[in-house]
């Protein structure tokens, strides 16, 4: 589904990502863990279409189509969604408002009509009830005023509502006690399917006994340095990144 | 705003976008009345800056002449920032539809005074106007 060929990304005039290379197939669930700084925020951001985030070699391809050909929009319209490490608050809006407009423009990009009204509202109380929040919820500003808990909620809340093909997390379980953690494994693992692939990047290995990946990719110094499968990550927890290092170079 | 009477209340709410290379003013008077006893006013001036080649200025005039009155002036000024459009546009929203978008939750405290068939016209000015105003 997702195909990343030996990137090197250019970050402010340094490169991060030294040609980095990943496959990802539907129906997998893969988790990126490296240390700070190793480009694994940088990854997520270039295949979500930040700027600042300047390509000089390699390719990303996602379901056949070139990545980097297509605007922030399309990508997330073709079914690729970031969820942010650090959401951004967006005063004046209501997060119904966001909701109804995102999942309006993926259908229209997909030539389908717009979702009528009683049709929509059940979907996002349905998956309101799912995260375990609350329907006043809505009738906010996206993030305004949020914790760091509710705002990762939030974007899970928005992965269930928009459902799609590529997930990718940015450490989605920064900033969360142990329950709001459950409830957003929860989430995630409810998006669990065959035609549906999730990127989890993250630093510790606890979130990974509750979303159990197919494989884990160590990142380190711009480039995957080993890949193998859950155990790795236990691995990394006992012995650390440099543990790791040592072991490969 | 005049204020005459006693114990009068006013709430003035200015919102002014700027995009592009323009300049917008607010200028405002809010006079009390020798007989205005205890009479209040809250003025409250935002501007949003879209881009940053535009800027806003507030010229408030407040005439006072009584003593007794209560008058509050809040101005804010804010930008469309880029995490915000990324933000809509990383949830499959175009770049000019999150503007709007914005945009027009800014307006919200003016646009929901109005009568509805007005508001949506108002809106859907707003939008035709901006059309183009990012970039």
């Amino acid at each position: 589904m997702l195909q990343v060929n030996d990137l090197h990304v250019t970050v402010e005039g340094k490169e991060i990502l030294k040609g980095l290379t990943l496959t990802i197939n539907a129906g997998e669930v893969h988790a990126i863990m490296g240390p700070n700084g190793a480009g694994k925020s940088t990854l997520s951001a270039v295949i979500a279409g930040k700027d600042g985030y300047e390509v000089t070699q390699g390719s990303i391809t996602f379901e056949g189509k070139d990545v980097l050909e297509m605007e922030i929009e399309e990508r997330a319209q073709a079914g690729l969604l970031l969820g942010f490490q650090y959401p951004v608050e967006i005063p004046g809006v209501k997060n119904i408002y966001l909701l109804k407009s995102a999942l309006n423009a993926q259908r229209a990009a997909r030539g389908e009509g717009e979702m009528p009204a009683p049709e929509f509202m059940k979907l996002v109380k349905e998956k309101l009830g799912f995260m375990k929040m609350d329907a006043s919820f809505l009738q906010r500003a996206v993030n305004e005023g949020f914790s760091g808990g509710e705002k990762k909620r939030n974007e899970i809340l928005q992965m269930l509502v928009l459902q799609p093909k590529l997930a990718m997390l940015d450490e989605i379980d920064s900033g969360l006690d142990i329950d709001a953690m459950k409830v957003v494994a929860d989430g995630v693992n409810s998006l669990r399917a065959e035609e549906r692939a999730i990127l989890l990047v993250t630093h510790y290995q606890r979130l990974l006994d509750y979303i159990v990946p197919d494989k884990v990719h160590v990142l380190v110094d711009g480039r995957i340095v080993k890949t193998g499968d859950a155990e790795l990550a236990k691995e990394l927890e006992a012995n650390g990144y440099e543990g790791i290092e040592e072991s490969v170079a | 705003m005049i204020h005459i009477g006693e114990g009068t209340r006013s709430y003035i709410v200015a919102k002014g976008i700027s995009a592009g290379k323009s300049d917008q003013s607010y200028r405002g008077l809010v006079k009390i009345g020798p007989r205005a006893k205890g009479a209040r006013n809250f003025t409250q001036c935002d501007s949003l800056l879209i881009g940053d080649k535009c800027g806003a200025h507030t010229f408030p005039y407040q005439e006072i002449g009584n003593s007794t009155a209560t008058i509050e002036h809040e101005a804010t000024t804010s930008k469309i920032g880029e995490d915000q459009l990324f933000y809509c546009q990383s949830r499959g929203i175009s770049e000019e539809d999150a503007v709007s978008m914005i945009v027009n939750g800014f307006c919200k405290d003016v646009f929901q005074e109005l009568p509805m068939e007005f508001a949506v016209e108002a809106e859907a000015l707003l939008n035709v106007t901006l059309e183009g105003a990012v970039g």
